[in-house]
């Protein structure tokens, strides 16, 4: 009993501290926006070249495929940060020494994690009422075939997105940046394999089987095409009336699995749950293995949390010599150089070596090649650039940096160049051909693209204060525009034909709107501390 | 070399007022901020430091308000704010070049002045470890460094000692001494003894308000004859706890010797001791409690 009740307690403490934020309005805001865009029409659910009418259980069945397909992606990021926010306010270690046991404490945090998905996923099944009454086409609402697929659809696959978030926050190469761009991977593979088959976590397979069959009743035949997405209002589907889905029991034992394996993945992560140890995390055991073999060697001893404390030689004493005249004199390169060496530090060598690789490649590959080693160059240094602007408040050294002169003028642009320069150098080889093979618009394209990068970096970093905001859109917008070859969304030169139809443009004025942004947030941090 | 404090006041949300009509003027020496949790000395230094602006009133900086132009402050400011966090994957000197570029420093000078405050924060062993292994006593270390790194005309501390073992304290106390003499330095703590070892004058806040600002000395004058200490046994002193605010009571082989500062002798056989700065500072904050509480009723 006190074990559930302690369960209950983690879970709501942390569910409170979560909507107690801003930012979780934000959350329910852009739930209410996916779900007007349904309302409106412009989220869709076709499948060959048809769809239902927009009664109860349509419009229920519709919402839930968003859900699953929207936010399972974004929802992730959402609640990926609560062993970490335990960790940056020091409450871990105080949970760490109560008598919790690790496996509580991670299905606390599954379970707090599904609580804030939920909340989205009650918001949007409000919206699917609205949606019902905006088309317009079938007025009376019947809860059962509306809410249904919410909860057998949305519920184990929220369960699963909440469990993989705690999991991803145990495991150290993957709580962080890594993690986030992991996640975004692992879903877009995920989705176009969830169609084809007949039991997948967001429920694309069992739709699909269910409506072709609806399909081929009512007009005789169906292809096998199925889209879930924004389509143009211009083309029109033929409509048939949907009474929604026959949960089968092999359906509901399906989902019901679903659940049982968030619960098992929630109880895996207990198993790499560090309890808050910092000297068992492996990013801190292999910077302290290297510590403790220089403070072996220096006579220094270290202390029980992987921290070393000075045990050593007696203080010298030593007389402060004043600065000479004209040493506080602001040097923009020495500036650029500390920029450039935080960016940059802490990388392996493996880092700069594939680094090289995609300069070579972009060197060698022919102009077709062009659309996927350009993409995949600007896609390496992600993690890096995604520091920027957040830097400070993330370690907290916005009070030292602030307090220096001129941090608007000196540090800022030296960030931005920083970035700036890492994009020139890593997509140096595209680059060079381009101008070799006399190719100017693409290489004018490509230029933008690389101001375009560190400056949307610079000012997600500086309005979010985190660097997940940047990793997260960015890699939305470099997967739909270069990697997929969408022009309006090619904001480095990869399509050619958006070079043709001068789409950098739009990106060059992109780029300009974001520089201001980003010096204005930069700006209103300095004035509202 | 003058800063000046005007009518100097914080609101924050909620009509929460941090600090209130502050007023102060300093020249070179280390002042010593002493007030409980809570007083605002952390606001008055972040404003100081041109982190926050104030709500009402102003500070000047050799005549120049620092909310205005801060950045003819900041070029020749050291500030050590009590919270502060480190790039975990730099090392100490990577640090240090970090911040002295965001200081705007001469890097052939920057290099020099590093080198001497590593040696003077004892961190020359640990010179080249990542920030992310130190141990809070390292870090507070490095801060200090930090602070130093400009030759600072105006230098602002918050709670500099906090984790820092006591010979590092002893060696930090001698050199804001040190470096009181030819530049204003402003010691934010709740320690008595940091700032009964440094300081060359005391202000004294709560709720916000100043309430006293003078030399130790004169602080010291203000309690003379007024702290007593007798002796009571061990089971006796809950009940003189009740009766007499004791200030401080030390368990020795005659019994409990307790000490209060009172107008009077609060029995009769107590004596009358030498007051220390904690009595000074205990006196002059009761005293305007009961003030406060006077006009209250």
């Amino acid at each position: 009993m006190s074990q559930a009740r302690a369960l209950y307690h983690l879970m709501r403490a942390d569910f409170l501290e979560r909507v107690r934020r801003y930012s979780f309005l934000i959350t329910l805001g852009l739930a209410v926006w996916l779900g007007w865009a349904v309302s409106t029409g412009k989220l869709k659910l076709w499948i060959s070249d048809t769809r239902g009418v927009y009664n109860s259980a349509w419009v229920g069945l519709l919402m839930a495929l968003v859900v699953n397909a929207f936010v399972s992606l974004a929802g992730f990021y959402v609640v990926k940060n609560t062993l970490e926010r335990d960790r940056r306010t020091g409450v871990g270690q105080i949970l760490a020494t109560t008598p919790m046991s690790k496996v509580l404490y991670t299905l606390g945090k599954t379970l707090s994690n599904l609580a804030v998905l939920l909340a989205m996923v009650a918001v949007l099944a409000g919206m699917a009422v609205v949606a019902q009454f905006v088309a317009g086409e079938d007025t009376h609402i019947h809860l059962g075939p509306l809410l249904a697929p919410f909860l057998i659809f949305c519920v184990p696959a929220m369960a699963l997105v909440a469990a993989f978030a705690v999991l991803f926050e145990t495991i150290p190469f993957l709580k962080g940046g890594f993690g986030n761009v992991v996640w975004f991977f692992l879903f877009t593979a995920t989705v176009p394999l969830g169609i084809k088959m007949s039991h997948d976590p967001i429920g694309l397979g069992l739709v699909k089987t269910q409506l072709k069959t609806a399909v081929v009743k009512a007009f005789g035949s169906a292809t096998d095409s199925f889209v879930l997405g924004a389509l143009s209002n211009e083309r029109q589907a033929r409509s048939f009336r949907w009474e929604g889905m026959d949960w089968t029991r092999e359906i509901l034992l399906s989902r019901l699995t679903l659940l049982v394996i968030a619960f098992g993945i929630a109880l895996l992560a207990a198993v790499f749950f560090d309890r808050f140890d910092v000297s068992r995390s492996w990013g801190r055991r292999r910077s302290s293995r290297k510590g403790h073999a220089a403070v072996a060697a220096r006579g220094l001893a270290p202390a029980g949390d992987g921290a070393a404390v000075d045990s050593a030689p007696a203080p010298v004493p030593v007389h402060l010599h004043p600065l000479p005249a004209g040493s506080r004199r602001f040097h923009f390169l020495d500036m650029l150089r500390a920029e450039l060496r935080l960016l940059l530090k802490g990388q392996r060598w493996w880092w700069y070596g594939i680094a090289a690789g995609l300069i070579v490649a972009g060197l060698f590959v022919p102009e077709a090649g062009r659309k996927v080693v350009l993409p995949l160059t600007w896609l390496w240094p992600v993690l890096l650039w995604s520091s920027m602007g957040a830097r400070e408040a993330r370690f907290g050294t916005d009070g030292l940096v602030f307090s220096a002169a001129w941090p608007l003028q000196r540090q800022l642009p030296a960030t931005w160049f920083a970035g700036f320069l890492l994009a020139l150098i890593t997509g140096s080889g595209v680059g060079i051909r381009l101008a070799i093979s006399g190719n100017w618009p693409a290489a004018g394209a490509w230029l933008i693209g690389a101001l375009f990068i560190p400056t949307f970096a610079l000012a997600m970093g500086v309005w979010s204060g985190t660097s997940k905001a940047f990793e997260v859109i960015y890699l939305f917008l470099w997967y739909i525009g270069p990697l997929n070859q969408t022009r309006s969304l090619d904001f480095m030169g990869a399509v050619p034909a958006a070079v043709k139809a001068g789409i950098p443009l739009v990106w060059l004025a992109a780029t300009v709107a974001l520089g201001v942004a980003g010096v204005a947030g930069r700006k209103r941090q300095l004035a509202e501390r | 070399m003058k800063l000046t404090i005007e009518g100097v006041g914080k609101r924050y949300k909620g009509n929460f007022w941090g600090l209130r009509e502050f007023s102060l003027e300093l020249g070179p020496g280390v002042l010593g901020l002493l007030g409980p949790n809570g007083a605002g000395k952390s606001t008055l230094m972040r404003i100081l430091a041109t982190i926050t602006k104030p709500t009402e009133g102003r500070a000047l900086w050799n005549g120049t308000d620092i909310a205005r132009s801060p950045n003819e402050l900041r070029s020749g400011l050291g500030y050590l704010p009590q919270d502060f966090g480190v790039y975990p994957n730099l090392n100490a000197v990577e640090f240090l070049e970090y911040m002295a570029a965001v200081k705007g420093l001469d890097a052939a000078a920057a290099r020099r002045r590093i080198e001497e405050l590593l040696v003077l924060v004892n961190l020359t062993e640990a010179r080249k470890r990542p920030l992310g292994g130190f141990s809070g006593g390292m870090k507070q270390r490095i801060g200090i460094a930090q602070a130093l790194l400009n030759d600072p005309h105006l230098l602002i501390v918050d709670e500099p000692t906090v984790g820092l073992d006591p010979e590092e304290r002893v060696r930090f106390r001698n050199l804001l001494s040190d470096l009181g003499g030819e530049r204003i330095v402003i010691l934010s703590t709740h320690i008595v003894s940091d700032v009964e070892a440094t300081a060359t004058g005391i202000a004294l806040i709560d709720q916000g308000r100043l309430l006293a600002c003078a030399a130790p000395e004169e602080l010291l004058r203000r309690v003379e004859g007024k702290v007593w200490e007798w002796v009571i046994p061990s089971a006796e002193l809950p009940a003189a706890r009740e009766k007499w605010k004791i200030s401080n009571a030390i368990r020795r082989g005659d019994g409990v010797h307790a000490r209060v500062v009172s107008e009077r002798p609060p029995v009769a056989d107590a004596k009358s001791v030498p007051p220390s700065l904690e009595d000074a500072y205990l006196a002059v904050l009761e005293g305007s409690r009961e003030s406060r509480l006077g006009m209250a009723a």
